[in-house]
């Protein structure tokens, strides 16, 4: 698959760190990103539009990510999604792979970071 | 880290004032470093020795380096180690004090000694593993010490300090502390920590200091408004709030979390306990980072 072809679906409660990472994505010619600003309308934009990857950050409002993790993992067990937190201590990243994350990320995320994500997704190597 | 509180020691003791330190923080980047001035750091040549070979330098169609052998000052290895050396960022803003007249070489020799002294700094800690040496130089410059939490204030700050330098620029220099128990300013971003201790944890600016906070620290992806401000100055105490956790939680075992941020327009927090308030002068202005834990 190419970039141009995926679609990738960013939740952040953060406007700043949902937008400036929505305008890396756009650059990199991927066409089809959705927002979400919390876990649950993350959960409600996954189930509409099953994006090929996910960036979830973890403390968010309605509910968290990694509740919101737990609830697209149990629709689609295939998911893809990458857990964004501020907070990265080993209790965090323990949960999120506990519940199904396919990787960790520390903010600030760098675009290095999430070209070669988005590369490994396109090539299945997630 | 260094070069910042170089700065706030020549500010503290009046070899510069404000203007020139903002002014010479700005050239910084430009500044080419020169050997007399390596020289007077390493000791290998005194601020008198040096003016005496760039004395000579107007008669004599000569390197720095070379004439300063001819003139029995350096030997030929004491030049090329110099050459050899990555400048320290604190020496290219002496450098750049010498450049613009603010300092002679021999206010820059005595500067540099004095700072060095004050803080028991070696060349050592510089070249090295800087972080205990930072973490002590925080200390001592806030003395911390006598305060309750003292390691935790000393640890904190020296992690914003590092987020400071890496998010938004190394341009400013910090200024002497003051206790607080109110914080008011016309912009401010809060975040609690809270876990196993808690903290109150500000940055108050001005409305254009603000702005221009936001704007460094998103780079390409600023939109000139004031929800985006908000969202980025926020965003930048979050992700400095985060490390810190994550620091404390790898090194000391220690969970934190934390609390959303808030923000406050033309207004002022009631704080429940006394606050350091640290003010840092930019050189596009002056914000303050208040700290309670």
């Amino acid at each position: 698959m190419n970039l141009v072809d995926m679609s990738v679906l960013v939740c952040d409660d953060s406007m700043f760190a949902r937008k400036s990472l929505c305008m890396f994505i756009a650059t990199l010619g991927v066409k089809n990103i959705y927002e979400a600003s919390d876990g649950a309308e993350a959960v409600e934009k996954y189930k509409a539009n099953k994006p090929d990857i996910v960036f979830m950050d973890i403390v968010m409002p309605v509910i968290t990510g990694i509740e919101a993790l737990e609830q697209i993992i149990e629709f689609d067990p295939e998911a893809k999604v990458i857990m964004a937190s501020s907070v990265g201590t080993q209790a965090h990243l323990k949960s999120a792979i506990k519940a199904g994350a396919s990787d960790f990320l520390q903010k600030p995320i760098s675009n290095d970071q999430v070209k070669q994500i988005l590369e490994n997704a396109a090539k299945g190597e997630l | 880290m260094f070069s910042q509180f170089f700065g706030a020691y020549l500010l503290n003791e009046g070899k510069v004032t404000k203007e020139q330190l903002a002014k010479a923080l700005d050239e910084k980047k430009n500044t080419r470093m020169r050997l007399g001035v390596l020289a007077i750091n390493d000791g290998l040549m005194t601020a008198e020795q040096v003016e005496h070979v760039n004395l000579t330098q107007q008669t004599v169609d000569k390197l720095f380096g070379d004439l300063a052998v001819d003139l029995g000052y350096l030997k030929p290895e004491d030049v090329t180690a110099l050459l050899a050396k990555q400048p320290s960022d604190y020496l290219l803003l002496g450098q750049t004090l010498v450049n613009t007249g603010v300092l002679s070489n021999s206010e820059f020799e005595s500067a540099i000694k004095g700072y060095k002294s004050k803080y028991s700094i070696s060349d050592d800690d510089i070249s090295g593993d800087q972080s205990d040496k930072l973490a002590s130089l925080v200390n001592e410059f806030y003395h911390f010490s006598t305060a309750e939490n003292a390691k935790i204030y000393t640890n904190y700050i020296t992690l914003l300090f590092k987020g400071l330098i890496r998010f938004i620029g190394d341009d400013f220099t910090p200024l002497e502390a003051y206790v607080i128990k109110k914080a008011a300013a016309p912009r401010i971003v809060s975040q609690r920590i809270c876990g196993e201790y808690s903290a109150y944890t500000a940055i108050a600016t001005g409305a254009d200091e603000y702005s221009a906070l936001a704007k460094r620290f998103a780079k390409e992806a600023y939109v000139n408004d004031a929800e985006f401000d908000d969202a980025s100055v926020g965003e930048f105490l979050n992700v400095c709030n985060g490390l810190y956790a994550v620091n404390e939680s790898n090194e000391s075992g220690v969970e934190l979390s934390l609390i959303p941020q808030q923000f406050t327009k033309n207004s002022s927090e009631d704080l429940t306990k006394d606050a350091f308030c640290i003010p840092v002068q930019f050189t596009f202005g002056e914000i303050e980072i208040i700290v309670s834990i």
